[in-house]
């Protein structure tokens, strides 16, 4: 069985500290403005904090590219540079084949995609493929000092990530819209919960996706109109009086 | 033996060919995603495979894309006066009255033959046609502006990754390169065959390596242009030289 890459995250146990989005940053060169992780927050309701103060909590989420199942981002990417790496079930960006059109920002529902400011590429998490081809762990994971991520093969068994997913309850982050299968689970509950988005193709896009069939359709429509010219001229000679003999101008 | 076309002008056609053949496979093996793809996505697979990589087949296409646009523009640059303007005036011209006629003929001629136009009682000779007959201009005209068009969305792709910020542009250029190829290429397949293979068209083949076209080849296909050429210099009957 291949690996299958994913993370656990324990938001309870989060502080907030934001070490993962500096060691992200630092890692991977992460420009000004953009960042490849992110913490959401949610604050407690006005009515918890007043019923029940003790009970009132400010939630915390650590999040990243989710590695999703259901990819909506390779499904936007028209040249493929956006891919599944087979060995890990990873979400990868083949940044030599990304013409950086763009197509694949809108189509993550979690927003974790940018438009790299000097590279004109896509750039998202890569769960720090760097950082594993040397047999280390991705920055943020490493550098967390309440250990709320874990990250690791969820079809290993033995792995932190298989026995937290096997031992305790988990959720997924799923929107209202768009339910992409993610690879990032958090342990019992999480909060907030209805922040992702729409997956979205932009209108050109679209109007290619909805074009190519019939445009593929007449092009095969003038083939076979070549191919019976082709069939006719072979089965008969007419053709060949019309051109040669029949000629009203001599 | 009539002068049709000039050295120049034969040299541009065959670079013209192989690079559109180069840039349509490579350009289809370039689309890789599961609404965008070609025998279920064999034809990127065996473009990619053949390639070495994704990213070696995407720069072939890029280097070969700009030799082409670069060939073209030089051509457009020295020959503009000679060549490429009368070829747009002339492709442009149309007479419906004449070119109606001729294209439903000529197509039901090719597609059904003459003796199921004769049974329903049509009249199988074709109308008089000047340099190049309406079929010819009908992919003649795609063929040039679609081809600048894909120059110039090929030219916003290509900038995308060295100073485009904005990606809208890059996503239409992306549509409009693929529809403006996805046209030509439907009249390219015709193209291609009546000038290799449908009977009767072999001198038209011939003069694209030679220059020159039988005189009765002329007056059977383009009788316009062949008074014209004749008119222009009586004395010798219809010499070579340049068109008009």
């Amino acid at each position: 069985m291949t690996a299958k890459l994913a993370m656990v995250i324990d938001s309870k146990v989060c502080i907030d500290c934001r070490a993962c989005k500096v060691a992200c940053k630092v890692e991977n060169k992460v420009p000004e403005g953009h960042w490849r992780n992110w913490i959401k927050q949610q604050m407690p309701s006005p009515e918890a904090v007043i019923d029940q103060p003790q009970n009132a909590r400010l939630d915390f989420q650590p999040g990243n590219c989710m590695h999703c199942d259901e990819a909506t981002c390779i499904q936007a990417c028209p040249t493929g540079a956006t891919y599944r790496n087979p060995a890990d079930n990873t979400i990868q960006v083949n940044k030599k084949l990304c013409i950086g059109c763009g197509s694949c920002i809108p189509a993550c529902p979690y927003g974790a995609r940018y438009r790299h400011p000097e590279q004109k590429v896509v750039d998202k998490c890569d769960f720090c493929a760097a950082r594993r081809l040397r047999g280390e762990a991705p920055a943020c994971v490493v550098t967390c000092p309440t250990k709320a991520r874990v990250f690791g093969d969820i079809n290993d068994p033995a792995s932190d990530v298989a026995r937290l997913l096997k031992e305790k309850e988990t959720v997924r982050v799923v929107g209202n819209y768009t339910d992409t299968r993610p690879n990032l689970y958090y342990v019992s509950t999480t909060a907030p919960m209805d922040w992702p988005g729409k997956a979205e193709a932009p209108t050109a896009i679209g109007f290619l996706k909805a074009l190519f069939l019939p445009v593929v359709g007449v092009a095969g429509i003038t083939l076979l109109s070549v191919l019976n010219m082709f069939a006719r001229q072979l089965v008969t000679k007419d053709n060949n009086v019309d051109e040669e003999k029949g000629e009203k101008h001599d | 033996m009539i002068k049709r076309h000039t050295l120049i002008d034969m040299i541009m056609h065959w670079f013209n060919a192989v690079c559109w053949l180069f840039l349509l496979g490579t350009g289809l093996g370039l689309l890789h995603n599961g609404h965008l793809q070609l025998f279920g996505g064999a034809w990127s697979r065996w473009m990619r495979s053949l390639f070495g990589s994704g990213e070696t087949l995407l720069l072939s296409h890029e280097v070969v894309g700009i030799v082409w646009a670069a060939g073209f523009l030089l051509y457009g640059l020295f020959r503009f006066r000679k060549a490429v303007w009368p070829f747009t005036r002339e492709i442009l011209t149309v007479s419906p009255k004449r070119d109606i006629q001729w294209f439903m003929k000529k197509g039901s001629q090719m597609n059904l033959g003459r003796g199921i136009m004769n049974k329903f009682g049509v009249d199988s000779q074709l109308p008089d046609q000047g340099f190049y007959n309406i079929g010819q201009k009908m992919f003649a005209v795609p063929a040039l502006f679609g081809g600048i068009l894909i120059a110039v969305s090929g030219i916003v792709m290509l900038l995308s990754r060295i100073t485009v910020t904005e990606t809208a542009w890059v996503q239409w250029a992306i549509l409009i390169h693929f529809l403006c190829a996805g046209l030509v290429s439907g009249g390219l397949l015709m193209h291609i065959y009546v000038a290799s293979f449908a009977p009767g068209e072999r001198p038209a083949f011939i003069s694209m390596f030679t220059g020159y076209v039988p005189e009765h080849y002329a007056k059977h296909h383009h009788r316009i242009w062949y008074e014209s050429v004749r008119q222009a210099s009586p004395g010798r009957g219809a010499p070579g030289g340049e068109r008009k």
